[in-house]
């Protein structure tokens, strides 16, 4: 009987028909694409998006060079090199992050001591050239002063959560 | 031997033993701060309590004797509540700084604090704070971080020798540091960067450079002295960061000298050599390896006549790259190869035993009961051997020196300090005051003098001993009646029964026999039946052709100025070197980079007869080759046969077969000529090698550069000859010497005794001088 | 207007007629191509839409000028012929397969009148041109010299064989109850209504021919020739710009055909399916037959967009299975029944 059931079921194609039926349903669904760049969805404060250095409200750059990120990236994209800076306090020289490497996993925001590396809502951005997926210290730095009011809210609201 | 249960274990012990002795033994892990093997116990951070049955509390493993049926619970709940307590009482005053700390991630306190501490703390008072100190230019401080286990001052009094770190106040006020502020000075200093179970004592030049996971770990073998150090290179991606000692207890124990551990910033020097260069119309062009080493080549045989041509061959030098620089040389039929570039006298040739050594293992010096050093200046020149040394004079050995300078020592000695010619007497008095006649030169010498009160002390002192040993230093291989002091120390050893012994200069002076890169000597120690000339003979027969490995002119030589003129003079000088300089530029006409330590793969023989081979850590820097492969590939050029070599490791075994069944044997023949050299007129020059002026590298390490000992070039004089010179009251001086000048700092010094003037070589300012000993005249500049 | 057709007249009688051929030919493929053009952006938006987004909306208002862009991009767009390539039949793979699917064109009736070649044959002709789109496709492959290309080749070849039989013998199932061979004549037999139509009497062959269509036409479920996931575009994986364009066109010019020719097969082609009923027949008079010709065409069109976004591909065994082992023996059968019924004049189709 089971065998005679499917037999027909086949011929007369019902599964087919019930999936053009779904297809169908869908045809008349309300569609919600958000018209991006006129609209934007929400980002939560914990996006992990475009890296930035922070720095403390005096001016200091917070990163101390502990490598604590680089230990932990699970993609390697990080490369630091430390020194004495001339005070004598421990200061990176050269803090990449390499854009192509990175997964965006957030370890090493998670990871850092001092809140100094973080990851922004920042996700439009591009690169005309392979030199620029390299995100410096400079550039970071820059990042982290430009968006510093966001990236203060964006941690606070956080707080109670890490 | 006594039973004891650890753990339900039961465990056999020696009587008296620690108990952590016994567990570190069986495997059994006590955490610990204050507690290390080679230094005594002081019990201070309480860190290792255990339980012991019927203990009324728990006890310190390191500070408590084992007996006979203990009963020790090392994980028990009241053992851990202790350790877990006194982690919590340590970290009261531990700065949480650990993201800026160097010790990261190599921590003891990190590691205990994970495995016996708790979480979160309770401690919410201000933590206290120690200004960090500035104790010189090889060790960072950070005083806050202390922990008070005073594993460096206890270091500083027992094995350094010198009481440098001291704690000052109590409890919380205890404060390590030096007593004033003062650098430390010690040639073992930088043992205490691995002592420091925190980050309170670090590396200054490895400072914030790396982090340890970041490190890989290689072994190595220290290059600056005949000791051959175990080490252990940490590297990172393609760069030596920082060097470490690895346990040798037959060599180094747990220690190195701050020579070993800094001299790898010497690798990444300025002026290090990274492309082969020509020398055309005057001008140095970078040129590809196949140009110059054709160039070379051709130049080589171009010279035809074998006798023209010499090798001057560093004793630092790999046992690989001297045996292969003496093929290379002997396959152009020359026997012209020296190594021994800072020897004053090479009469003894032919009679000097072929394969010299300490006499002895470096383990049973400190056995010693009684010593003569004869021309050595050892806390300078073999650190690690003073150390051993000093561990036999603490335990009441008599140590003897006879030398042409006051030593400052770290333990009780009696110092013989006269002029070179006095040190020839004074040696032949002792072997007088023993009754030796000696034979040849010795007789001769030993004729002449009288054995006074000194020689006679040196003497009984010689012979009352179990364990007594003669030793000859690298001052004395620089004297330039080295052939009578050797014959002198052969008789004195003889007569005495003491163990005749040579602390070699370099890390392969020892090596270099067995491979041959001596005039007289063929591989395998064997005599040569054709003779080639000495480095000095080379020197003022000058030749037309000259092959340089790891030499630098103007430094690495016994006679500076004369090496500069008869390189300069020769038509074709092929250099391979690992830095280039401007007298090496000056000299050369074809240079080739080669491998540095830790870059090629190689052995050293040391002073004690051991091979120790040790492979490339790192790539070359640059286009620099390993020397082996460059000599090799010049061997194939040259199309000289049986020169196919594809690994070190090839050469190595080829030289091991032929040194087979070669033992070290110290025995001496007879010297003839009894002329003394050392005899001058006027003032003599006491051209001592200082500590960090030893070779290419050490003289580009940095940060040892900027220590005390190595202080710049000086005319050193007492104040009675600077009085007899006029100089008693002025800066600097002309110095002359064989008819070259140079003009340097006059510096008042106690240590040198009349008639001599020390003036160090290897320095910057002294490349023009002539020999390490000879006769100066001063002149007021 | 005088002065034109006074030309007109002068000009040799060979030349009229290849111009009057050559206006006709225009008047047919012009609109084919804005009607390709536009169901390519039907496609994007109906599939869009299925999948819950909206599709081209930046060209233009609506996306409506999308099909432009996308024609403009292509054209300016470099052709790249690989190296190893066969030049000639690379080039001139992309017409073999446009021309068939343009040229079917001829016989095709748009209403009562309109039909610019009226052959007796025009069924058989519609069959044998549709055949030869296959060699384009076989050659684009084998001159492109590449193996996914060749592959692709190979699958279509095999696929187009095995279901070109099926079709033909739907097809045979039609000009029997139909007792032509000419469109028009098929059309004017179905006369008399929605329930008059073939895809009634005939459908078993109506679904084995329109299934078989989606087939010949390598669209989704049975593209396994173009195949993105295993063989990355199939057959014209090294064709770019106008050449692959031209690919393109022929694809949807060819679906656009055989919707058309269901149309004319099975649903009454320019007829209004109300007609001869009471009160809605006379109500619908006015509609001309080309509108309903079109309704009809864009019923199938959309047909074949709701099962590109509803069913993923065919294993290739299952396409061999599906076209060798069911289709065929369904149409043999089904053709036997409908020659009894016409022989027999059985009710209520054939009485």
């Amino acid at each position: 009987m089971n065998a005679l059931t499917n037999y027909f079921k086949s011929l007369f194609l019902l599964e087919l028909f019930r999936g053009l039926s779904v297809t169908g349903r869908y045809l008349f669904k309300r569609k919600f694409t958000v018209m991006y760049p006129e609209e934007k969805a929400p980002v939560s404060p914990r996006f992990r998006g475009l890296h930035a250095q922070r720095r403390y409200p005096n001016g200091e750059e917070r990163c101390i060079a502990c490598k604590l990120c680089e230990a932990t990236c699970p993609a390697l994209a990080i490369t630091i090199e430390a020194e004495p800076r001339d005070d004598g306090s421990r200061r990176t020289t050269r803090y990449d992050i390499d854009l192509f490497k990175c997964i965006f996993c957030g370890y090493c925001q998670e990871s850092c001591p001092v809140d100094a590396i973080v990851e922004t809502r920042l996700y439009e951005y591009h690169f005309e050239n392979r030199e620029d997926s390299l995100m410096t210290k400079a550039k970071l730095l820059a990042m982290g002063d430009k968006y510093e009011s966001q990236i203060a809210a964006d941690l606070d609201a956080q707080a109670k959560h890490r | 031997m006594v039973t004891i249960e650890i753990n339900g274990q039961e465990l056999k012990a020696k009587a008296g033993a620690m108990l952590i002795e016994v567990t570190d033994e069986a495997g059994i892990n006590i955490p610990r701060f204050c507690y290390h093997k080679k230094l005594s116990i002081s019990a201070s951070c309480r860190q290792c309590l255990v339980e012991v049955k019927n203990a009324p509390k728990p006890l310190p493993a390191c500070a408590t004797p084992v007996m006979e049926g203990m009963k020790v619970f090392t994980r028990s709940p009241l053992a851990l509540a202790a350790q877990k307590g006194t982690m919590e009482f340590l970290l009261i005053n531990h700065p949480l700084d650990c993201p800026i700390c160097d010790q990261g991630g190599e921590c003891e306190l990190q590691d205990v604090a994970v495995s016996c501490g708790s979480d979160v703390s309770r401690f919410v008072e201000g933590k206290r704070v120690v200004p960090a100190k500035n104790i010189g230019p090889l060790i960072a401080t950070e005083m806050t971080r202390c922990i008070h286990c005073t594993r460096c001052i206890r270091f500083g009094e027992e094995i350094a020798g010198i009481r440098e770190m001291g704690a000052t106040g109590r409890g919380e006020h205890m404060v390590i540091g030096t007593y004033v502020e003062k650098s430390i000075d010690s040639e073992l200093s930088g043992n205490i960067i691995d002592l420091c179970p925190v980050g309170a004592l670090t590396s200054k030049p490895f400072r914030f450079q790396a982090r340890a996971w970041e490190l890989t770990q290689v072994e190595g073998v220290a290059p600056h002295d005949s000791v051959g150090s175990n080490l252990h290179l940490h590297l990172r991606g393609n760069k030596v960061m920082r060097v470490a000692p690895k346990d040798n207890e037959s060599i180094n124990e747990c220690w190195i000298s701050d020579r070993d551990r800094f001299s790898y910033q010497g690798l990444y020097s300025d002026d290090r050599l990274t492309v082969p260069k020509i020398k055309q119309n005057g001008e140095w062009q970078d040129v590809a390896w196949e140009v110059a080493l054709d160039m070379a080549a051709a130049g080589l045989q171009e010279i035809g006549e074998g006798e023209q041509i010499a090798s001057l061959v560093s004793p630092s030098s790999t046992l690989e790259e001297l045996y292969l620089a003496q093929k290379v040389t002997r396959g152009l039929g020359s026997n012209n190869i020296d190594c021994r570039l800072r020897q004053g006298d090479f009469r003894l040739d032919g009679a000097e035993p072929a394969f010299s050594w300490l006499g002895l293992q470096i383990t049973e010096i400190e056995d010693l009961n009684a010593a003569l050093l004869v021309g050595s200046n050892t806390r300078k020149e073999q650190p690690i051997l003073a150390h051993n040394l000093r561990k036999a004079a603490v335990s009441g050995a008599k140590v003897h020196f006879i030398n042409p300078l006051q030593l400052e020592l770290n333990y009780a000695a009696s110092q013989q300090v006269t002029t070179p010619a006095g040190m020839v007497q004074s040696l032949a008095a002792v072997a007088k005051a023993l009754g030796a006649t000696g034979e040849g030169a010795a007789a001769k010498a030993i004729d002449k003098v009288v054995a006074d009160d000194d020689a006679k002390a040196i003497a009984s002192a010689m012979k009352d001993a179990d364990n007594a040993a003669v030793m000859l230093g690298n001052i004395a291989a620089a004297h330039p009646d080295y052939s009578i002091l050797c014959v002198l120390a052969s008789a004195v050893a003889n007569a005495s029964g003491a163990t005749l012994g040579f602390l070699a200069e370099a890390a392969n002076s020892v090596g270099a026999r067995l491979a041959g890169a001596l005039p007289h000597l063929l591989p395998g120690a064997k005599a040569a039946t054709e003779k080639g000339l000495d480095v000095m003979k080379l020197q003022k027969l000058p030749r037309k052709g000259y092959l340089l490995l790891g030499a630098e002119p103007g430094y690495d030589f016994w006679d500076a100025g004369l090496t500069q003129s008869a390189l300069e003079s020769a038509d074709l000088v092929v250099a391979l070197n690992t830095h280039t300089s401007p007298a090496l530029e000056a000299a050369a006409d074809i240079l080739l980079p080669i491998a540095a330590f830790a870059e090629t793969s190689g052995t050293y023989v040391n002073t004690a007869g051991e091979w120790q081979s040790f492979r490339g850590a790192v790539k070359p820097l640059g286009e620099a080759r390993p020397a082996w492969k460059v000599l090799r590939v010049l061997g194939n050029l040259l199309d000289q046969k049986d020169c196919e070599y594809t690994s070190s490791e090839q050469v190595r075994d080829e030289l091991a077969s032929l040194c087979e069944g070669v033992v070290p044997d110290n025995s001496i023949g007879k010297a003839e000529s009894a002329d003394l050299q050392s005899a001058v007129d006027g003032l003599i020059r006491i051209g001592d090698v200082p500590l960090y002026a030893l070779d290419s590298l050490v003289r580009r390490a940095s940060a040892l550069q900027q220590t005390k000992d190595a202080a710049p070039a000086a005319i050193c004089i007492n104040a009675e000859e600077a009085k007899k010179a006029g100089l008693a009251d002025c800066d600097s001086a002309v110095v002359t010497q064989d008819g070259r000048e140079a003009t340097l700092p006059v510096s008042i010094d106690a240590n040198i005794p009349d008639g001599c003037v020390r003036i160090s070589a290897g320095l910057a300012g002294t490349e023009t001088l002539g020999a390490q000993f000879g006769e100066v005249t001063l002149e007021k500049a | 207007m005088d002065f034109f057709i006074s030309i007109w007249e002068a000009l040799p009688l060979g030349l009229q007629t290849l111009i009057w051929t050559l206006l006709k030919i225009i008047a047919i493929v012009a609109p084919v191509m804005v009607c390709v053009a536009y169901f390519t952006y039907a496609e994007r938006k109906i599939i869009g839409y299925m999948q819950v987004r909206v599709g081209p909306n930046r060209v233009g208002p609506k996306g409506w000028l999308q099909p432009i862009a996308d024609a403009v991009k292509l054209m300016f767009k470099e052709i790249v012929i690989p190296t190893s390539a066969n030049k000639v039949l690379f080039l001139i793979a992309p017409t073999l397969v446009l021309g068939p699917a343009l040229a079917a064109w001829a016989v095709f009736p748009f209403n009562e009148e309109l039909v610019l070649a009226d052959i007796n044959a025009g069924l058989l002709y519609i069959l044998a041109l549709t055949s030869v789109g296959v060699y384009g496709v076989i050659i684009a492959g084998w001159a492109s010299n590449s193996k996914y290309a060749f592959l692709g080749a190979m699958r279509s070849a095999a696929q187009i064989v095995a279901y070109e039989i099926a079709m033909g013998f739907a097809l045979v199932g039609v000009l029997v109850a139909a007792g032509s061979l000419n469109l028009g004549d098929i059309v004017r037999a179905q006369q008399g209504g929605l329930f008059s139509w073939f895809w009634l009497p005939l459908l078993p062959l109506f679904g084995v021919y329109v299934i078989s269509g989606v087939a010949e036409t390598n669209r989704a479920p049975f593209d396994v020739a173009e195949g993105e996931s295993e063989i990355v575009a199939g057959f014209h994986v090294d064709y770019s710009g106008m050449t692959f364009a031209v690919f393109f066109l022929a694809e949807y010019a060819n679906i656009i055909l055989i919707s058309a020719l269901t149309a004319v097969l099975f649903l009454g082609g320019w007829l209004s399916p109300f007609e001869g009923w009471p009160v809605l027949g006379p109500l619908f008079d006015w509609v001309p037959g080309f509108v309903w010709l079109v309704m009809k065409t864009a019923l199938f069109g959309f047909m074949f967009l709701w099962l590109r976004a509803t069913f993923p591909r065919y294993r290739y065994d299952q396409i061999m299975r599906l076209g060798w082992k069911v289709f065929i023996p369904i149409t043999i059968v089904w053709i036997a029944v409908v020659g009894l019924a016409v022989v027999y004049q059985l009710p209520w189709w054939f009485d």
